[in-house]
C-alpha cells in the first residue's frame, strides 16, 4: 500500500531525535529497524506525521560487557549482533538464544532488541529472558535520563512505561550471579520464521542443591511478558529436586493469564507454560551447577 | 536431499542401459530453461503487466457469512475523482462460473460466504480504487447460516441456495464393485473409523491476477495466470455472450505464473470482473490479488469427512473397502465438488481389493468453496485408507510392511474400477522403503516409523470428452526449434521437459528449443495442465510432432547426400553417416527453401491418450498408464508438547522413466514438503465462515528452516505408453505423506490422529484420551505421566 505523506529526519545525534520528539509529540512515530513500524504503517494502523530515524545514532548501537558490572546493550542493536556477541552467547545464552529463534534472517539484520521491546507485543521474544535476568532500560528524554526495570515496563499489548518525549537508549542486564544459569524455552507451530506460541525465560541461583534466587518471565501468555511469582516464590530457598520442579513449573501454568487464539488454545498455551518452564528451569539449572 | 536411482528387473531385459547411454538429453539433470530469467527479474509476471490506458480494479468482498443485501450505494465511490467504473451484482447480465454454474461473479440479492464479491470499481490508480471500495456502503440483513456440512444435510438447516430446494448437490457419487455386504461377513478382520481433512491452500509465491482487454471490434484479451488456457477462453467466451459479443475473439495470454498447484483449474470471479469492468469502462482492467485476498478469495483443498471400512481374510487378503464421505462444498461449486472423482482411484484400486463401495455428498455450505489442488483429493482419500491398513494390519496381526506387499498392485493387474494396471513399481517401492528405513530397527522412546503407498493417474485422466494437447513445430533456417504447445508452464517445468523431449528426437542441443506456451492465439488446443499430464500427454504431442520433423528431415537429407535414410543417423545438430559428420541440419533446412518447390520444416501433432471416460457405474480406464510409489518416515513425538518432529523420510517412486532427474528431484522433495504441511502445520482456519489467519505468519506454511532431510527414490518402469517410458508425477510427492507421519506417529507413541492437521494440541489431546482422564500428557523432566489438575 502507499504511504501517506509523512516528514522523516535522520538525526545523526540523541540529542537532535528527542529535539524532534519533543516538537512533534504524538504525531511522530520512532523508527529504529522499521520491522514493525514500517508494517504497521503499510496496513494504515499507524499514520504518523513524521518518522524519526534513529540508525544514524551510533551511540544506540553499541554492546559493552563489564564482568564487574554487567552487559550494556544499545537499543539500536540489531537482533544478529545480539545473538553474535561473544560476551553475550558466553555469559547471556538465554539472551542470545531468543534473539536467535525469533523471526527469520532478514527481520534480525534490520530489527532491533530495543524495538522488540517498544513494540511491547505480548509474545516480544527478547523479554521473557531479560526479565528473567533483572534487565533495566534506560528512555532518554531532553529533561532527563531515567531507569526503568522491565518488569515495570510493559503496561498492555503495545503500550509501555515510556513517555511520549522519550526514546530507549539502552538495556542493560547485572552480571550473572556466581552459581546461576539462565534459559530460554518457546514453541511454536513450525521451526523457522515463527511467532512464539508460549516462551518461557528462568534464571535460578544454586547454592549448596538449594535455590537460592530464581526468576521467571513468561512470554505470549498474557497481555504483557509477565513474572512468574507464586512460582518464583514457592521454589526460592527450596531444596532443588525434580517433585518441586515439577509443582513450581504448574503454579507458573496457573498464574498464566493466556487466551485461546489461532495459533494455541488457552488450555494448551497453560500445559506449555508448564512444560518450558520446567524445560528452561531444567536448562538453567544444568548451567548453574556447571558453572 | 539425495536421489536414488534404481532400476527395475523388467527394464535391464529391455536393455535399458544400452538406451540410457545413447541418449543426450533425456535423462540429464538439465537446469530449467526459464531459470537464469526467473532468478534475475528478467520473467514477466502479471504483477508486470501495464496496457496503455490500463484502470486499477478492486473487488468488494461481503462483511457476513450469509445475509440479504438490502441495499448498495455506490453513490460517494462513484464522485471519487479517478474512478472510472462501480459495478454491483444488479449492474451486469447474469454470468454464471463454475461446474454447477451457481456463481455470478458479483453477487445481487443476498451473499452465502466472506468471500463473496458484491461490488466491484476501476479507477486510474490502485490507491483510488482502494479508496473508492472503502466508500461504497452495503446494508446487509443477516440470515441464519450453516457451517457443518453434516449438519447442513438436516432438514431444518438453513438453505444456502433456495432455488436449490436443498444443501445436497446433485452429484451422486456412488459405485459399488463385487459385494461388500457378503465380504463384510467373510471378512476374518475388520475395522471402521472415521477420519477427516480441512481446508490448506496452495500458498503460490505469485498472487492471482487478470488483465482484461478489449479492442475497438469487442474481441477480448485476457492476461492471466490460468492451468488451462483453452477452457479459460471457453468460459471467457460464455461470458462474453452473455454479455451480447457473439462470434469474438478470445485470445487467452498467460504470463509467468508463481505456482499453480490446481489453484488455477477454474476461471475465478475476478478474471470476469476484470472483463466486466473492462467492458463497462472500454479500458483494460488489471486486478491483482493482494497476499489477504489470495488466502481468502481463492479456493482452497476440498475439506472431507469420511467414515471407511475395511477386512481381510486370514492371510491378509484384502477382501473389501467401504468408504462414504460428506464434502463441505461451501457456497458455490467449483472443482472440489468433483474430486471424487479422482478419489474413487485410490479406494478402489490403491492395493488389490475386490469389493468396493464408495459414496460422497457434496454439501452447501456458508464456508468458501474449494478448488483442485495437488492430488485432487487423492491425499484426503489415501489419509483415511493408509491410515485404515496400518489398523487392519494390526487387527490381524500381520506386519505392515508385509501386509503392504501381500495386497501390492501387480503389473497386468485390473482393478474393479476398471483401470489397467500396466507397469507398477509398488512392490519396488514398498520395499526401497521398507529396506532403507530398517522397520526392524531397535525402538527408541517416542520414536516410530510409517509407511503410506499411493496410485495416482500417471498417463493422462479422461476426465473431458477430450484428454489430448496439440503441438506446433517450427525449425528455422539455422537448425533451432520453435515448439507451440498447448501445456502450461506454471513453474513446474514443462517448458524444460518438452525442449528435452523434442532436442533428443531432432539431435540437437536444449538450448536450440524455444517452446511457447502463453498465449492461445499462437499456441494449439489442451485440456490443461492438471491430472499430472503435462510430461505425458504433452509430451507425447510434442515427441510426436518432433518425429514428424525427423522423419522429414532425414528423408531431405537422404536426398541431399544420396547417402540411405537408414545409414543417417541425427545428432549433435548434424546428420551422421558411418560415424562422420555429413550435413549440418542448418545447411539442409536452409536449402530447402531456397529452391523451386521448396518447403517449410513445420509439422503438428494432436495427441490424445489412450484412456477411457467413466462410465455411468464409474468405471473405465481412467488413465493410459499409473504411478505408483511409497512414503517412509520415521518421527520423535515430544510426548509433553505433542510436537512431531521427522527424523527421516524417503519417498519411492515409480516414475516410468526420470527425463530430468533434477526438475524430478524438485516434484519429489517440493511434494513430500507440501505433504508434510498437510500433514502437521496447515489449515486454513475457518471460524463461522471467517478466514482467521489470511497471512503468512499465521497459516503455517512450512518455509525453507523446516525443509527435511528426504531422500527421493526413483524407481524407474520404462512405461511403453510414455514420452521416453515417462509417466506423470507432479501430484504424487504429496499424497502420501499424512498418513505415512500419522502412522508413524501411531508406532511411535500408540495414538492415532484421526484429523488433519496433526497438530500438537491434537497430539496431547490423543495421549490424554489414551491414558484416561487422569493424565495429562507425559512429564518432560521424568518421562512419567503427569496427573491432570
Amino acid at each position: 500500500m502507499r504511504l501517506p505523506k509523512f516528514e522523516y529526519f535522520e538525526p545523526e545525534t540523541l540529542e537532535e531525535a528527542l529535539r524532534l520528539l519533543a516538537e512533534w509529540r504524538e504525531r511522530v512515530c520512532v523508527l529504529a529497524g522499521g520491522t514493525d513500524v514500517l508494517v504497521k504503517m503499510r496496513n494504515g494502523r499507524l499514520k504518523p506525521g513524521a518518522v524519526i530515524a534513529l540508525e544514524r545514532i551510533s551511540s544506540l548501537n553499541g554492546i559493552g560487557f563489564d564482568l564487574r558490572k554487567g552487559l550494556t546493550i544499545g537499543a539500536g542493536a540489531k537482533l544478529s549482533d545480539v545473538t553474535s556477541h561473544p560476551d553475550i552467547l558466553r555469559y547471556y545464552p538465554a539472551i542470545a538464544r531468543a534473539a536467535r529463534v525469533m523471526a527469520n534472517v532478514q527481520v534480525r539484520n534490520m530489527g532491533t532488541i530495543g524495538g522488540n521491546l517498544c513494540n511491547a507485543a505480548p509474545s516480544a521474544e527478547n523479554a521473557p529472558p531479560l526479565m528473567a535476568l533483572g534487565a533495566v532500560v534506560t528512555a532518554a528524554s531532553l529533561e532527563e535520563e531515567r531507569r526503568i526495570t522491565l518488569d515495570d515496563f510493559f503496561r498492555g499489548p503495545g503500550l509501555t512505561a515510556m513517555k511520549p518525549e522519550e526514546i530507549m537508549t539502552s538495556i542493560f542486564v547485572p552480571t550473572p550471579p556466581a552459581n546461576s544459569g539462565a534459559s530460554y524455552q518457546r514453541i511454536s507451530a513450525r521451526c523457522g520464521v515463527d511467532i512464539a506460541a508460549v516462551s518461557v525465560g528462568a534464571m535460578i541461583m544454586i547454592e549448596d542443591t538449594v535455590c537460592r534466587e530464581v526468576r521467571i518471565a513468561l512470554g505470549a501468555v498474557a497481555p504483557v511478558p509477565m513474572r512468574a511469582l507464586s512460582a518464583e516464590a514457592f521454589l526460592k530457598e527450596k531444596v532443588w529436586s525434580e517433585e518441586f520442579l515439577r509443582e513450581a513449573a504448574r503454579i507458573s501454568a496457573d498464574e498464566s493469564r493466556p487466551i485461546s487464539d489461532v495459533r494455541a488454545s488457552l488450555e494448551f498455551r497453560k500445559q506449555m507454560v508448564a512444560v518450558m518452564t520446567q524445560r528452561a528451569l531444567e536448562e538453567a539449572y544444568g548451567r548453574a551447577i556447571k558453572r | 536431499m539425495q536421489t536414488v536411482l534404481y532400476v527395475t528387473d523388467d527394464q535391464e531385459r529391455k536393455g535399458n542401459k544400452e538406451i540410457m547411454e545413447e541418449f543426450t538429453v533425456i535423462g540429464k539433470r538439465i537446469s530449467k530453461v526459464d531459470a537464469v530469467d526467473k532468478a534475475t527479474g528478467r520473467a514477466l509476471y502479471i504483477q508486470d503487466f501495464k496496457l496503455p490506458g490500463m484502470l486499477y480494479g478492486k473487488i468488494l468482498y461481503s462483511k457476513y457469512p450469509h445475509a440479504r443485501i438490502i441495499r448498495v450505494n455506490t453513490e460517494k465511490a462513484k464522485a471519487l475523482p479517478g474512478v472510472i467504473t462501480v459495478l454491483t451484482g444488479e449492474d451486469i447480465p447474469p454470468v454464471r462460473l463454475g461446474v454447477y454454474k451457481d456463481n455470478p461473479p458479483l453477487k445481487a440479492g443476498k451473499v452465502r460466504s466472506y468471500r463473496d464479491e458484491v461490488a466491484a470499481v476501476a479507477a486510474t490508480d490502485l490507491e483510488t480504487a482502494r479508496e473508492a471500495i472503502n466508500l461504497i456502503e452495503v446494508t446487509y440483513e443477516a440470515v441464519p447460516a450453516i457451517f457443518d456440512p453434516e449438519e447442513a444435510l438436516k432438514p431444518e438447516a438453513p438453505l444456502v441456495h433456495e432455488n436449490h430446494k436443498t444443501n445436497l448437490l446433485k452429484m451422486p457419487w456412488n459405485l459399488h464393485y463385487g459385494d461388500v455386504e457378503a465380504a463384510k461377513i467373510e471378512a476374518a478382520f475388520n475395522v471402521e473409523e472415521r477420519f477427516s481433512t480441512t481446508w490448506v491452500t496452495h500458498c503460490c509465491m505469485g498472487t492471482s491476477g487478470a488483465i482484461a482487454d478489449f479492442d475497438h471490434a469487442d474481441n477480448l484479451t485476457v492476461y492471466t495466470n490460468t492451468q488451462i488456457p483453452s477452457l479459460a477462453q471457453k468460459d471467457f467466451q460464455e461470458t462474453l455472450k452473455v454479455l451480447g459479443f457473439k462470434d469474438k475473439r478470445v485470445r487467452v495470454i498467460k504470463p509467468c505464473i508463481g505456482g499453480g498447484f490446481g489453484s488455477k483449474l477454474d476461471t475465478y470471479a475476478y478474471e470476469h470482473v476484470a472483463i466486466l469492468l473492462a467492458w463497462r469502462s472500454r479500458r483494460p482492467v488489471k486486478i491483482v490479488f493482494e497476499r489477504e485476498e489470495e488466502f481468502c478469495a481463492t479456493s482452497p483443498r476440498q475439506p472431507t469427512v469420511t467414515y471407511i471400512s475395511m477386512g481381510c481374510d486370514k492371510e491378509g487378503k484384502l477382501l473389501y473397502r467401504d468408504m462414504s464421505m460428506v464434502l463441505d462444498n461451501g457456497a458455490y461449486t467449483s472443482w472440489g465438488a468433483t474430486t471424487p472423482s479422482v478419489m474413487m482411484m485410490p479406494i478402489t484400486s490403491l492395493y488389490r481389493v475386490p469389493n468396493v463401495r464408495y459414496n460422497a455428498k457434496c454439501v452447501y455450505t456458508n464456508n468458501t468453496y474449494s478448488q483442485a489442488m495437488r492430488g485432487y483429493g487423492n491425499p484426503q482419500a489415501t489419509f483415511a485408507i493408509e491410515s485404515a491398513m496400518d489398523m487392519l494390519a494390526e487387527a490381524a496381526g500381520i506386519d505392515r510392511v508385509e501386509f503392504r506387499r501381500i495386497n501390492s498392485n501387480q503389473p497386468g493387474d485390473v482393478t474393479p474400477q476398471g483401470l489397467k494396471i500396466t507397469t507398477c513399481g509398488l512392490p519396488e517401492c514398498i520395499e526401497a522403503v521398507s529396506r532403507d528405513l530398517e522397520f526392524g530397527r531397535p525402538r527408541e522412546k517416542g520414536v516410530g516409523v510409517g509407511l503410506a503407498s499411493l496410485i495416482h493417474v500417471g498417463g493422462g485422466a479422461r476426465i473431458y470428452k477430450s484428454d489430448g494437447c496439440g503441438t506446433i513445430i517450427k525449425m528455422d533456417d539455422y537448425g533451432k526449434v520453435d515448439v507451440f504447445t498447448g501445456a502450461s508452464d506454471m513453474g513446474q517445468g514443462a517448458d524444460t521437459i518438452i525442449a528435452q523431449i523434442v532436442a533428443e528426437e531432432l539431435g540437437v542441443k536444449v538450448e536450440d528449443v524455444h517452446v511457447f506456451h502463453q498465449d492461445t492465439d499462437i499456441c494449439p488446443w489442451d485440456v490443461g495442465a492438471h491430472a499430472s499430464r503435462t510430461t505425458f500427454v504433452a509430451g507425447n504431442s510434442a515427441l510426436g510432432a518432433a518425429r514428424k520433423i525427423r522423419h522429414r528431415l532425414l528423408n531431405m537429407a537422404s536426398e541431399t547426400t544420396g547417402i540411405d535414410e537408414d545409414k543417417l543417423t541425427l545428432k549433435n545438430r548434424a546428420f551422421f553417416a558411418d560415424g562422420k559428420q555429413v550435413l549440418p541440419i542448418g545447411k539442409l533446412l536452409r536449402g530447402s527453401h531456397f529452391k523451386p518447390r521448396g518447403e517449410m520444416m513445420m509439422a503438428d501433432n494432436f495427441y490424445d491418450p489412450p484412456n477411457e471416460n467413466m462410465g455411468r457405474d464409474f468405471s473405465g480406464n481412467m488413465s493410459a498408464t499409473y504411478s505408483f510409489g511409497t512414503h517412509g518416515v520415521r518421527v520423535k513425538v515430544d510426548e509433553a508438547t505433542g510436537k512431531v518432529e521427522i527424523l527421516d523420510y524417503i519417498a519411492a517412486h515409480d516414475v516410468g522413466r526420470a527425463i530430468n532427474p533434477m526438475l524430478l528431484d524438485g516434484q519429489v522433495h517440493g511434494g513430500v514438503l507440501m505433504g508434510v504441511g498437510y500433514a502437521l502445520t496447515e489449515q486454513v482456519i475457518l471460524e463461522n465462515g471467517r478466514n482467521m489467519n489470511p497471512d503468512f505468519r499465521d497459516y503455517k506454511i512450512l518455509t525453507a528452516m523446516d525443509a527435511i532431510h528426504s531422500k527421493a527414490v526413483v524407481i524407474e518402469t520404462v512405461d511403453e505408453q510414455g514420452p521416453f517410458g515417462a509417466k506423470g508425477i507432479g501430484e504424487p510427492g504429496c499424497v502420501p505423506t499424512a498418513p505415512a507421519i500419522a502412522n508413524a506417529i501411531y508406532d511411535a507413541i500408540g495414538v492415532r490422529i484421526k484429523d488433519l492437521p496433526i497438530t500438537p494440541e491434537k497430539v496431547l489431546a490423543a495421549i490424554k484420551k489414551k491414558n484416561g482422564a487422569v493424565s495429562c500428557g507425559i512429564d518432560a523432566f521424568t518421562q512419567k505421566e503427569q496427573p491432570c489438575e
